[in-house]
């Protein structure tokens, strides 16, 4: 008999932990919003582990304003769309740029941030963007975003350039590697790199021939309801005081 | 070195926090893999030829893919094609437990074969049927032994448990990445980690040695000494 309890027992613990799940608790609607907590200013945890950053705060604001509940839940930036499409998370408000191709997959709201995209290289460093794309030499890139994948089809494919890229987890282990010296630049959106200069003894070296982008969020497609929704709460963010305080607090700091 | 170690403190409560995370999928997968292993160490010792074989190939592909391909292939692939909405958490939980049951199975069927061959021989004699003799008779005997090898487990989960942080499972490692990136401040943060998966080993393995001397028959050698 003891037997029996012992297994009844490790089946139990088994439940218990399975049911700890945090998807498990969750009662009513909450809107989830995958960010890629290596993204600072625009998506990171901030010290106590509170998803913080730009668009964390903006979308709370818009759900506040529009009347749903969202929970901001860091995730691999590789795997977010499918992620999204497989609803595992309902909204990605973390400084992706809208693309043909993303668009294929997924809606996107209006425009709200422009972004360059620009080389990262150690702050004595004595090289122009041009003498740092030279070949042989390593550039680094973040996986799966759309400046890793330009530099792939126009710099490497199509001017048949020579240098290697080297693809990383997140932009700010590519900046780690350039401080190292292990790659003479990175290269990403301006709004990170800004962030990680005033941390960091980088330098901004400009722009590398990529064309700029926009922000925006993006929503499944069937979602259209959802995404008139918070369209609407971003037009109104947008108008609001709080839009120029939002943007003082995370980007002009 | 002040300002690396304000950042590790700062951080400290937010990934004790993820430790909780890790304790948890690390317990299920450990309990999730006994549930499967012992049934399956019956089975491809006991069952049937045909059974015997599906154990076999069950066994070979969670030992034989990395426990990375098969949380992709679980979470992004799987649960995608299937429709199925499994949160990151359970995913980790699930393919853990799934690979820990393969090799539990193998350290419960080591524990089994040690057995002298005599005591089914022996229950059968009194007229016990053979499934009443392996639960009563075998398997009681089987998962004392098994305690030693368990513990390998236990420290061999807790630190797969870590790659689970590609799926974003919110656990030590993927909180220090997370820390790292916004305060670039790699080296004091990841040594923290590492320090709080040695003191869980140590905790857990601990742990385990006093379950294994309370579970100790005085006495006992399995070649009946």
């Amino acid at each position: 008999m003891r037997c029996k309890r012992f297994w009844y027992g490790v089946w139990a613990l088994t439940a218990l932990c399975f049911l700890s799940s945090p998807a498990a608790l969750a009662a009513e609607k909450v809107y989830i919003n995958g960010i890629d907590a290596n993204f600072p200013p625009f998506a990171y945890v901030d010290k106590s582990g509170n998803p913080d950053g730009f668009d964390v705060k903006s979308l709370d604001w818009i759900a506040k304003e529009m009347g749903f509940k969202v929970k901001h839940q860091p995730m691999d930036w590789d795997g977010i769309i499918p992620s999204l499409k497989a609803k595992k998370i309902d909204i990605v408000a973390s400084g992706m740029s809208i693309t043909e191709e993303r668009k294929k997959q997924v809606n996107f709201t209006t425009p709200y941030w422009k972004i360059k995209q620009v080389l990262v290289a150690k702050k004595d460093a004595k090289v122009t963007a041009e003498q740092a794309l030279a070949d042989g030499n390593k550039i680094g890139v973040q996986r799966g975003t759309t400046e890793a994948k330009w530099i792939e089809e126009n710099l490497i494919k199509k001017a048949g350039k020579k240098f290697e890229l080297i693809q990383y987890d997140s932009a700010p282990l590519a900046v780690e590697d350039v401080l190292n010296g292990r790659i003479i630049a990175a290269a990403m959106d301006d709004a990170p790199a800004l962030d990680a200069a005033k941390k960091k003894p980088v330098k901004l070296l400009g722009g590398f021939g990529m064309a700029d982008e926009f922000f925006g969020y993006a929503i499944r497609k069937e979602d259209a309801e959802f995404l008139k929704k918070v369209n609407e709460g971003l037009k109104r963010l947008m108008k609001s005081p709080a839009w120029a305080e939002l943007k003082k607090t995370y980007i002009d700091k | 070195m002040p300002e690396s170690l304000n950042a590790v403190i700062d951080a400290l409560p937010y990934l004790l926090a993820g430790s909780a995370v890790t304790l948890i999928v690390v317990v299920g997968a450990m309990c999730l893999g006994l549930c499967l292993g012992v049934p399956l160490a019956v089975g491809q010792l006991y069952g049937q030829p045909a059974i015997r074989r599906a154990i076999g190939v069950y066994v070979w592909f969670f030992r034989g893919i990395p426990l990375l391909v098969l949380l992709f292939l679980f979470y992004f692939g799987l649960c995608t094609a299937l429709d199925i909405n499994l949160s990151a958490f359970t995913v980790a939980i699930i393919v853990l437990g799934l690979i820990s049951s393969a090799y539990q199975s193998q350290i419960f069927r080591g524990a089994i074969l040690s057995l002298p061959e005599g005591q089914l021989k022996a229950a059968r004699a009194l007229g016990m049927s053979d499934r009443r003799a392996i639960a009563s008779i075998i398997l009681p005997q089987a998962l004392r032994l098994s305690v030693p090898g368990w513990s390998n487990e236990y420290s061999i989960i807790l630190k797969d448990s870590a790659v689970a942080y590609a799926l974003g499972v919110p656990e030590i490692m993927a909180r220090a990445h997370f820390v790292a990136t916004r305060t670039y401040q790699q080296l004091p943060l990841y040594l923290a980690a590492g320090v709080i998966f040695l003191v869980l080993t140590y905790l857990g393995t601990k742990g385990l040695r006093v379950l294994e001397e309370k579970v100790r028959i005085p006495g006992y050698s399995p070649q009946g000494g």
